[in-house]
């Protein structure tokens, strides 16, 4: 189980986006650079982070790191 | 990685661009893809910016399925050569019509190397359902013929290469087949296209075809099955970092960098055992168990010899035996006669790189050095980032997977003057000179963070520091060898001073690694009282890091404070100890050839070295020095 700060520690450190914590609600079409490969890569990450498997069909339908974060800590 | 994060973290990591090599060098995969994700947020164009000189390799990517996860492993690959990457990412399977048309972005982009990324799913994808094993036959041929086209294209059109890649045979596919002669013929008329895919390369110059079954066979899985299904991404990513890595060899070549020298260290690396220690027939060569491991490493280290790669040498011994050995012992393969340069001798291995570098005339990114020891590698990385150096261990069956698992001496063609080049070459083994020239490795030492413990020995320890005395041949100031009972012995006499030496570094603690053996006269001679050194002793895997420096420092001051007016030593020669000839004038001993003991009965004879306390030498500010005399406390 990780919480949002170390999330959003995550995607900052393993995805290399700059991102502040209140930016998690933005949708993908709001975040500056972003890319819908760092998906798959946030799944892996995740996964190893958390121990527990994310649903990667529901991550790709996420409209958000938000969404994301939520399907994570619910796995 | 921390440091690569904390670049990140800052922004700096375009204006820092020529440390990356050095951070990625020894970077696990975990920690590889990471920082290809944080490199590939760096466009090539602010590194440019800041660094006009740094090489840009620009590479175009197309193929069938979703590419864009290559980008960040293709990134760090790049980056571990110095280089960076100018991707240009093609539409999703868009391959076909980007290899086609001249006048096609892809062509117009003008890349260094263009990857078409292909995946068993071209030909899967079309099968119909259900399907038979002559559906797939007319699938694979119209893909040969197809990728046939591509390449015929490729070579009119580009001055750039081309690099195609063989399909894995997914079990996906061939368990689809319930009976074993179908599943068999599914496996021949697959192999019939690699074989056919690989012979693109034959005829076309610009077309590079890389086989992924070694790659494959090693372990690393072709398919992610979510990452295939719910995102098209049909190659692993482990298959992916394994892609990009072969890519990474590739670019150096389009760069213009070579790799032209391998040079060895020898005990541990050549052979098992410590020449110095173990003598010629001691060290592990060949017919015993760790010995085949240690040819089969010699015979591949032959084999890149054979196909242009110069062969060195640089070890840490006596540069006599090192000949001998080379030119005489039956068992070894690899010989004198197969080195361009030898050399033998104890000074820091990164001085004697420089120096194979400047005799053979190459540049020292030519050299890619192979060690076991994590201490001589780190040094040869902090000094010389641009030298590859290849991890070996303790485990000599894994030498020559660890040696070829980077394509370090890749090249595109292997001429004639290339076998030729070794015979060129051929230089007696270089002469050196002592152990203790470690003011050029001042920095490394001190990021080494050395901690010596010097402590009066318990009786626990008479075990172990017997077998110093019976096992350490080089740095055995009199090779006096002391069963267990001859060390209690010590232990028990009052007169007699027994220290041990721990060491530790930032690599692990070395543990009980050498020994002073002591004795007071309590006489009070003409020349006040003596400490007497019976023996010195460390273990070789320790050299030249200024423990001996410190310790004998430490001696030397513990003896002017408890009343002695002298200390003594002797140095008594043997085959093996030339190594500590110097060291007791090294550190202000003279010589002292009045000295009654020096042939008495017990002693090895020899030359015995006075110190008369006046001027003690400064022990190496890097060693932190811990003491622990007899009667202190901890």
């Amino acid at each position: 189980m990780i919480n949002s700060t170390e999330f959003a520690g995550l995607v900052r450190d393993e995805l290399g986006l700059p991102l502040a914590e209140e930016e998690l609600g933005s949708t993908f079409d709001e975040l500056p650079g972003w890319d819908s490969v760092y998906l798959l890569r946030l799944l892996t990450v995740l996964e190893r982070e958390t121990g527990a498997r994310v649903s990667l069909p529901d991550v790709l339908e996420a409209r958000s790191l938000a969404e994301v974060y939520t399907l994570a800590v619910q796995a | 990685m921390s440091t690569l994060l904390e670049l990140h973290r800052g922004g700096d990591l375009a204006a820092r661009y020529p440390l990356v090599p050095r951070l990625l060098a020894e970077l696990g995969p975990d920690e590889l893809a990471q920082a290809g994700a944080l490199l590939a947020r760096v466009p090539a164009a602010e590194v440019r910016r800041h660094h006009p000189t740094v090489p840009v390799v620009k590479v175009a990517i197309t193929g069938h399925g979703t590419l864009s996860p290559l980008v960040a492993p293709l990134t760090a690959e790049l980056a571990r050569h110095g280089l960076v990457l100018d991707p240009v990412v093609s539409p999703f399977d868009s391959y076909v019509f980007d290899l086609t048309d001249p006048g096609s972005a892809l062509y117009a982009a003008g890349a260094d190397l263009v990857l078409c990324v292909l995946d068993p799913m071209i030909i899967i994808d079309e099968l119909p359902v259900p399907w038979t094993l002559a559906d797939l036959e007319k699938i694979v041929d119209e893909k040969v013929r197809l990728l046939t086209g591509l390449a015929d294209r490729f070579q009119a059109t580009s001055r750039g290469t081309l690099v195609l890649n063989t399909l894995p045979l997914p079990r996906l596919l061939a368990g689809q087949l319930v009976d074993y002669r179908s599943r068999a013929a599914l496996g021949a008329l697959w192999r019939r296209a690699a074989t056919a895919l690989l012979g693109l390369a034959d005829d076309r110059p610009a077309v590079v075809v890389l086989d992924l079954d070694p790659i494959l066979a090693d372990g690393t899985a072709a398919h992610d099955p979510r990452l295939s299904v719910y995102a098209k991404a049909y190659l692993a990513p482990g298959l992916l970092a394994a892609y990009a890595r072969e890519v990474g060899h590739l670019a150096r070549l389009v760069a213009g960098q070579t790799r032209k020298c391998l040079v060895l260290d020898l005990d541990g690396t050549v052979w098992g055992g410590i020449l110095g220690e173990d003598g010629p027939d001691g060290v592990e060569v060949a017919d015993t168990y760790r010995g085949e491991a240690f040819r089969a490493f010699q015979k591949v280290a032959r084999q890149l010899g054979s196909q242009g790669v110069l062969l060195a040498v640089v070890s840490k011994n006596d540069p006599e035996p090192v000949r001998r050995i080379l030119a005489e012992h039956p068992g070894l393969t690899l010989r004198a006669e197969d080195f361009a340069g030898v050399t033998a001798n104890w000074r820091p291995k990164h001085e004697n790189l420089l120096e194979t570098a400047r005799r053979l005339n190459l540049g020292t990114s030519s050299l890619v050095f192979a060690d076991d020891s994590p201490y001589e590698r780190a040094l040869v990385r902090r000094e010389l980032p641009e030298i590859a150096v290849v991890d070996l261990d303790d485990e000599p069956a894994s030498h020559v997977e660890r040696l070829l698992a980077d394509g370090w001496f890749n090249v595109r063609e292997v001429t004639a003057d290339d076998r030729a080049r070794p015979s060129r070459y051929r230089e007696d083994v270089a002469r050196g000179d002592f152990l203790d020239t470690f003011d050029s490795i001042e920095d490394y030492l001190r990021e080494l963070g050395v901690a010596v413990r010097l402590e009066a020995a318990r009786a626990s320890q008479a075990g172990r520091l017997s077998q110093l005395t019976l096992r350490t041949n080089q740095f055995n100031l009199t090779t006096r060898r002391l069963q267990p009972p001859a060390v209690q012995e010590l232990l028990d006499d009052p007169a007699a001073l027994v220290l041990a030496i721990h060491s530790a570094d930032r690599f692990g603690d070395n543990g009980l690694v050498g020994a002073i053996l002591a004795r007071r006269d309590g006489l009070d001679g003409p020349d006040g009282a003596i400490l007497r050194i019976d023996n010195f002793l460390l273990s070789c895997r320790v050299f030249s890091r200024g423990i001996e420096h410190a310790c004998l420092a430490a001696l030397l001051h513990h003896a002017r404070d408890t009343g002695a007016r002298q200390v003594l030593g002797t140095y008594a020669p043997t085959a093996k100890n030339g190594i500590v000839r110097d060291l007791y004038p090294r550190y202000g001993f003279t010589a002292d050839p009045a000295d009654p003991d020096a042939e008495a009965p017990g002693g090895a004879g020899g030359t015995t070295f006075r110190h008369d306390l006046n001027h003690i030498v400064a022990a190496p500010a890097h060693v932190a020095l811990t003491t622990i005399f007899p009667g202190e406390h901890e």
